[in-house]
């Protein structure tokens, strides 16, 4: 009899604990808190701006502000808020504080440094970004002409929200065309604590349009949000250029590559597939493409140190600054004359940009790495000496299409 | 009870057991004199036939007075003997009518019984394109000459039986003999003749008799409207069910296989039948997951949507009153109920309800911002995801809710582990022997030929090994 | 239900055992052997696959482990080691355990959860524990492909972005290193452990051995390939990518177009995981089933026990991670060679079938 109950017992025993189960599902999704933070007590953080002042922190994030459903224009809104700290986080500390809504960083996609904060060991506010586990490395880095803050707070002409027209400039389209050399954080970082501890942020500048806002606004967006940046008042519009690269060794920002570099960097790093540069010989100017790109950097160490940095082009003929035949604009291959002016032109990219490099002791051409990925022992003994050391060796070749 | 031979006595005692009003008896005698009584039920009897096929040849008769005999002279096609009165009670209230004579220990039943059937139609739930459109009827005979006619084969075996202490219900247990494993025919017979129940109304009644696990979420059973699909089953190795009463015939052993498979699979090119049998599951696992993930991704996991998407979505619901996980329960519980109030409501209700149900609670509940559009654009989705693979309905609107409720619980992970939940009971569920989510689980990779994927016709010479069937072999090839 | 096959088996060994290794083990072997990692790991893949050569010659005999022990040392030496080998099954499925709440934590959330969201975990562990174990297989069947199908999604979102020369110069982290990097993972290869366990559920088949091994061998080059990849993409950074394969596919291209579409292969990793660590907890109840009586009636009551322990610690650990990841990888790291390498190869003396008894004349 006993023994029946128990068995009895034991057979209702699946279903008791189902239904169990299912109250506390219940219970759960009525009451649901298990560290909820949802969309709506979230700030979407799209862009962070850095700032360092004496020994504080301004932290400026730029926060997506969603249009509501009745919304009849495209873009994104945003609105920026600014927290002070002593860290990074404190920063953002206070940006809670003043908003309510818990900063989510998932969705940043750029960390914009201040010129002055740029100049001081970036990793003193970068770390907060590495150690979080909720933050995506993959963003993007850069440093700006004046304060992060004032970049974020001004109305762009192209897009309403400043951080989204920054990032434009910053497209693999962008960066085909050798007007930009991008870098994300993880890649920054790797670079830093890497043999050669140096890297590289595209400088950002904003340029004032001379157009008065209003009629301009909204770009290919069209229209203006009701965010911070982009509200009703007669603001200065702006244009945003990174044509610059900032060079950092040890995180500190210690060399500014002009356009002509950063088109020789990114020749180089071979990433240049639709580049534009023009050469000026005897009063003319010829503007030349670069369709395929074959860029190295090549170190010998027997003997003295010796780096080949090897470029390999192939250039279509894309603009003359005098009147040609048909055939010729039909052709548009670049003469034997015009692939001269253009191997000087790019060699001499090239000579400036070693020259910068050794000038700054910027190994942005990782050549440590190379040397520490050959040979251990060698690293060790070029370790400090080898940028001022080496002999660099240009290799130009440029070829038309045929 | 056996018969006495005393005419009288007998009726009587057949009166005792059949008192109702609507079982006559009439009584008459022969030329030669012999007195015969047939006992009927009035509704269910066709009293032209049996006047014209039996009684009148009984008034004319003047030989001997054995069941023989007086049988012969009877024109009706079916005739059976039977001296037992509780079979006899059995016949009649089947609609069969019996003839008692006087002197003899046996009575005649005679077929003319009065059928009812609406005529063979293509089915409701299982619609083909290409292909046959005739379905089953709710009359047994005529579903098991619709088999018959597909089968015309000796080894074609009906087993009839009856089912149900009230109801009688007749029920086929149907096989191909030489094909289907002789392990699974004797299992359906057992299971069935073990059933003690007063009536079965419907075929289901019977599924829940013939599971391994009566009360499990999943089908165990397959189902299908369709001769030409039943005896395709049947002729892969499987035994197939027909009850009376019912159109939808029912197959074992089941794989959750099946009900990816469309008739239509068969008879257009096999890249486009993958295609659509890929399409099902996908939109199965839509109608699944959608609304879980949805919410789940607003509450704990934003980075699941794309930067503007999510900005999109705030956009939508930056007003609306409730938790993104009450939204979407609402719109799943309107989205429910309008499903079942359309389905049985009469059709010219149906009509206006889709209008009432599409304007006035979609397009105002929005505008109200009692709900936003994107959980009514998921509803929306995974809802008709749901119908893509219309034999699983029951089991994916279940799960749809209880994903629903484990993300708004927990979020993603949550999914994840019901997931692997609803994987592991899966793969435990064994019904004759059958694994149901075989050939995938355990593989069996003959069988993956004609399973999501289907393989020409000329690759699948072979019947599933799943089934085990003894005949291995469909055609010779080449 | 029927016994385990050899192919369910082979893709227990080629496809499942291998996921258990991508959460925290390729930052431990980056945090000891820095971009030497392929080393320590392929000389514990070769060593694992050794022994699960060695184990499958012990399964030849049809025989489960706890009836070998019985034979040769009788019943109640047999319940000792037998309950000695559950403890261990049990110690090791802590750090998976570990491992995965932490994953939980960080990937399917946007913002630090609550513990209690792992909870649910062990609710489905309960149920799986008490089941018995030829229903493993056949999981093993569906989680194969959901397992390669999730880690060449990964891979090919990956491998673009990876950087093999950062492998280079290769013994830079010098022998010492290697060796403790070797050392310190030795946790995450207890899967000779968990063979063992299986000894006697499978039909042992002719060429099976050299077949399981290599099998194991096909999901230890998968590890190398995942570690390779995993140090090409973060080089240096690679110390701090938990979680190392919900991270590395976010650099695809695409990704920022369509989303994180790649989190549908991390979530069928995932869910394989899920199966993994409920592994050794099973084969651990089992063998404490053995140990203590063999009751069927009992199963579901040991499960719910162990599993309720385990949470338990996880509660109790939940602060004290780095604590308990020293315990484990370093501390008492001489446990998984014990177990994992000397008592399967012992195992290879046991008799394999009962002792004669003399005939009393």
């Amino acid at each position: 009899m006993k023994s029946e109950k128990f068995r009895n017992f034991y057979k209702t025993v699946p279903l008791k604990l189902f239904v169990l189960l299912a109250a506390i599902v219940l219970i759960a999704f009525f009451s649901n808190d298990f560290g909820l933070v949802d969309i709506q007590k979230t700030a979407v953080i799209l862009a962070v701006g850095l700032d360092k002042e004496d020994e504080n922190y301004t932290v400026t994030a730029q926060i997506a502000v969603p249009k509501g459903s009745d919304r009849t224009t495209g873009g994104t809104s945003s609105v920026e808020i600014t927290g002070e700290g002593r860290t990074v986080a404190d920063g953002f500390g206070q940006i809670y504080a003043k908003t309510g809504w818990v900063p989510k960083l998932v969705f940043c996609n750029l960390i914009v440094v201040g010129e002055e904060t740029a100049k001081k060991d970036v990793f003193c506010c970068l770390d907060y970004f590495l150690r979080n586990e909720y933050m995506s490395d993959n963003c993007l880095l850069a440093v700006c002409e004046g304060k992060a803050s004032e970049l974020l707070s001004s109305t762009s002409a192209i897009d309403d929200t400043s951080s989204l027209a920054v990032e434009k400039l910053f497209s693999d389209a962008s960066e085909k065309s050798g007007k930009v050399m991008k870098n994300s954080l993880k890649d920054f970082s790797i670079a830093y604590y890497g043999p050669s501890h140096s890297s590289y942020m595209p400088y950002v500048r904003a340029i004032e349009q001379s157009a008065s806002s209003g009629e301009s606004t909204g770009g290919n967006t069209g229209g203006n949000g009701g965010g911070g940046s982009s509200g009703g008042q007669q603001t200065q519009e702006k244009v945003f250029s990174a044509q610059e690269t900032a060079l950092f060794r040890g995180g500190v920002m210690v060399a500014l590559l002009n356009a002509q570099e950063t088109f020789a960097f990114s020749l180089l790093e071979s990433k240049i597939v639709a580049g534009t540069f023009t050469v000026q010989k005897e009063g003319k100017s010829t503007s030349m493409t670069v369709i395929e790109d074959k860029g190295s950097v090549e170190l010998n160490m027997e003997g003295a140190p010796k780096a080949t940095l090897s470029v390999n082009v192939r250039l279509r003929l894309y603009n003359r600054c005098s009147a040609s035949p048909v055939e010729d604009i039909s052709a548009s291959t670049p003469t034997v004359y015009d692939l001269e002016n253009a191997n000087a032109y790019l060699n001499n990219c090239l000579a400036l940009l070693v020259q910068k490099c050794v000038e700054s002791d910027c190994d942005v051409l990782l050549l440590k790495r190379s040397l520490y990925r050959s040979s251990l022992k060698k690293y060790r003994e070029w370790e400090q000496t080898l940028l001022q050391a080496v002999t660099p060796e240009l290799k130009v070749t440029a070829r038309g299409i045929t | 009870m056996k018969l006495t031979g005393t005419l009288e006595k007998d009726l009587k005692t057949l009166k005792n057991i059949l008192p109702a009003e609507d079982i006559l008896t009439f009584s008459f005698q022969s030329k030669n004199g012999i007195a015969f009584t047939v006992v009927y039920a009035d509704p269910i009897s066709d009293k032209e036939l049996l006047g014209e096929q039996v009684i009148r040849p009984l008034l004319r008769y003047d030989g001997k007075a054995t069941a023989e005999d007086i049988g012969k002279s009877i024109t009706s096609a079916e005739l059976r003997k039977n001296g037992d009165i509780d079979k006899l009670a059995e016949e009649i209230l089947g609609g069969n009518p019996v003839v008692l004579f006087d002197g003899m220990d046996e009575a005649i039943i005679t077929g003319v019984k009065k059928v009812f059937v609406r005529a063979i139609a293509e089915p409701s739930t299982d619609v083909a394109v290409k292909g046959p459109r005739e379905g089953f009827i709710e009359d047994i005979k005529i579903n098991t000459s619709l088999v018959r006619r597909r089968l015309k084969t000796p080894d074609l075996r009906f087993h009839m039986m009856t089912v149900g202490r009230r109801s009688t219900t007749s029920v086929a247990v149907c096989w191909l003999e030489g094909t289907t494993p002789k392990k699974t025919v004797e299992e359906v017979k057992k299971k069935l003749q073990e059933i003690d129940i007063d009536i079965i109304p419907d075929s289901s009644y019977l599924t829940h008799f013939l599971s391994s696990r009566p009360y499990s979420l999943l089908k165990q059973v397959g189902t299908t409207e369709k001769p030409d699909i039943f005896c395709a089953k049947i002729a892969e190795g499987r035994v197939g069910i027909i009850v009376d009463g019912t159109p939808i015939a029912l197959t074992v052993p089941y794989l959750i296989v099946e009900d990816f498979q469309s008739s239509e699979d068969y008879f257009v090119p096999a890249y486009r039948a993958t295609f659509t049998r890929i399409l099902r599951l996908l939109a199965l696992l839509v109608a699944i997951y959608l609304p879980a993930f949805y919410v789940a991704a607003q509450l704990f996991k934003l980075q699941l949507f794309p930067v503007k998407l999510l900005l999109t979505i705030a956009g939508s619901i930056r007003d609306i009153p409730f938790s993104p996980s009450l939204e979407m329960l609402l719109v799943l519980f309107v989205l429910e109920v309008l499903n079942e109030a359309s389905i049985r409501m009469p059709k010219y209700v149906g009509m206006a309800l889709s209008v009432v149900g599409a304007l006035v609670l979609g397009e105002t509940a929005v505008s109200a911002g009692f709900v936003s559009t994107p959980a009514i654009i998921i509803i929306a989705f995974s809802g008709i995801g749901l119908y893509a693979v219309p034999n699983l309905i029951e089991i994916t609107s279940v799960l749809r809710l209880a994903m629903l409720l484990i993300a708004g619980s927990v979020g993603t992970y949550g999914i994840i582990l019901a997931t692997a939940f609803i994987l592991f009971y899966m793969v435990t569920s064994d019904n004759f022997d059958t694994p149901v989510l075989a050939p995938f689980s355990p593989l069996v990779k003959r069988d993956l030929r004609d399973s999501i994927v289907k393989y020409n016709l000329g690759s699948l010479d072979m019947r599933p090994r799943t089934l085990k069937s003894k005949n291995k072999r469909r055609y010779k090839n080449g | 239900m029927a016994k385990i096959s050899s192919r369910q088996l082979y893709f227990l060994l080629a496809c499942i055992m291998p996921v258990g290794k991508l959460i925290l083990m390729p930052t431990h072997l980056v945090y000891e052997a820095k971009n030497d990692l392929l080393i320590p790991a392929a000389v514990n893949i070769l060593i694992q696959a050794g022994m699960i050569f060695l184990v499958m010659l012990l399964s030849r005999s049809n025989k489960q482990l706890y009836d070998m022990l019985e034979y040769t040392f009788g019943r109640v030496v047999a319940k000792v080691l037998t309950l000695l080998f559950s403890l261990f099954l049990f110690f090791a499925a802590l750090f998976p355990l570990l491992e995965q709440k932490q994953l939980v934590q960080s990937v399917f959330y946007d913002t630090l959860p609550s513990l209690l969201v792992f909870s649910p975990f062990f609710i489905f562990s309960i149920y799986i524990c008490a089941t018995p174990i030829s229903s493993f297989g056949r999981v093993w069947d569906l989680l194969a492909p959901i397992s390669i199908v999730g880690f060449i999604g990964i891979m090919a979102f990956s491998i673009g972005s990876a950087d093999f020369g950062a492998l280079l110069p290769f013994g830079a982290a010098g022998t010492r290193a290697i060796v403790s990097a070797g050392a310190y993972t030795m946790s995450w290869f207890f899967d000779s452990a968990l063979l063992l366990s299986l000894v006697g559920k499978f039909e042992y088949k002719k060429n099976m051995a050299w077949k399981s091994s290599l099998f194991y061998l096909l999901g230890g080059f998968a590890i190398l390939l995942f570690l390779a990849v995993f140090y090409g993409i973060f080089e240096g950074l690679a110390l701090r990518q938990s979680f190392a394969f919900s991270k590395m596919s976010k650099y695809f291209s695409a990704i920022t177009a369509l989303g994180r579409i790649d989190y549908i292969f991390i979530y069928a990793l995932s869910l394989v995981m899920a199966y993994f660590c409920t592994l050794p907890l099973h084969a651990g109840v089992d063998c404490l089933n053995r140990a203590l009586g063999g009751n069927k009636v009992a199963t579901p009551l040991y499960s719910a026990g162990i599993n309720l322990v385990m949470l338990f610690l996880m509660f109790l650990l939940d602060n004290n991670f780095q604590g308990a990841n020293n315990l484990i990888t370093k501390t008492l790291f001489w446990l998984f060679p014990l177990f994992c390498v000397l008592i399967p190869a012992l195992c290879l003396l046991l008799r394999r079938s009962p002792r004669e008894k003399r005939k009393v004349s």
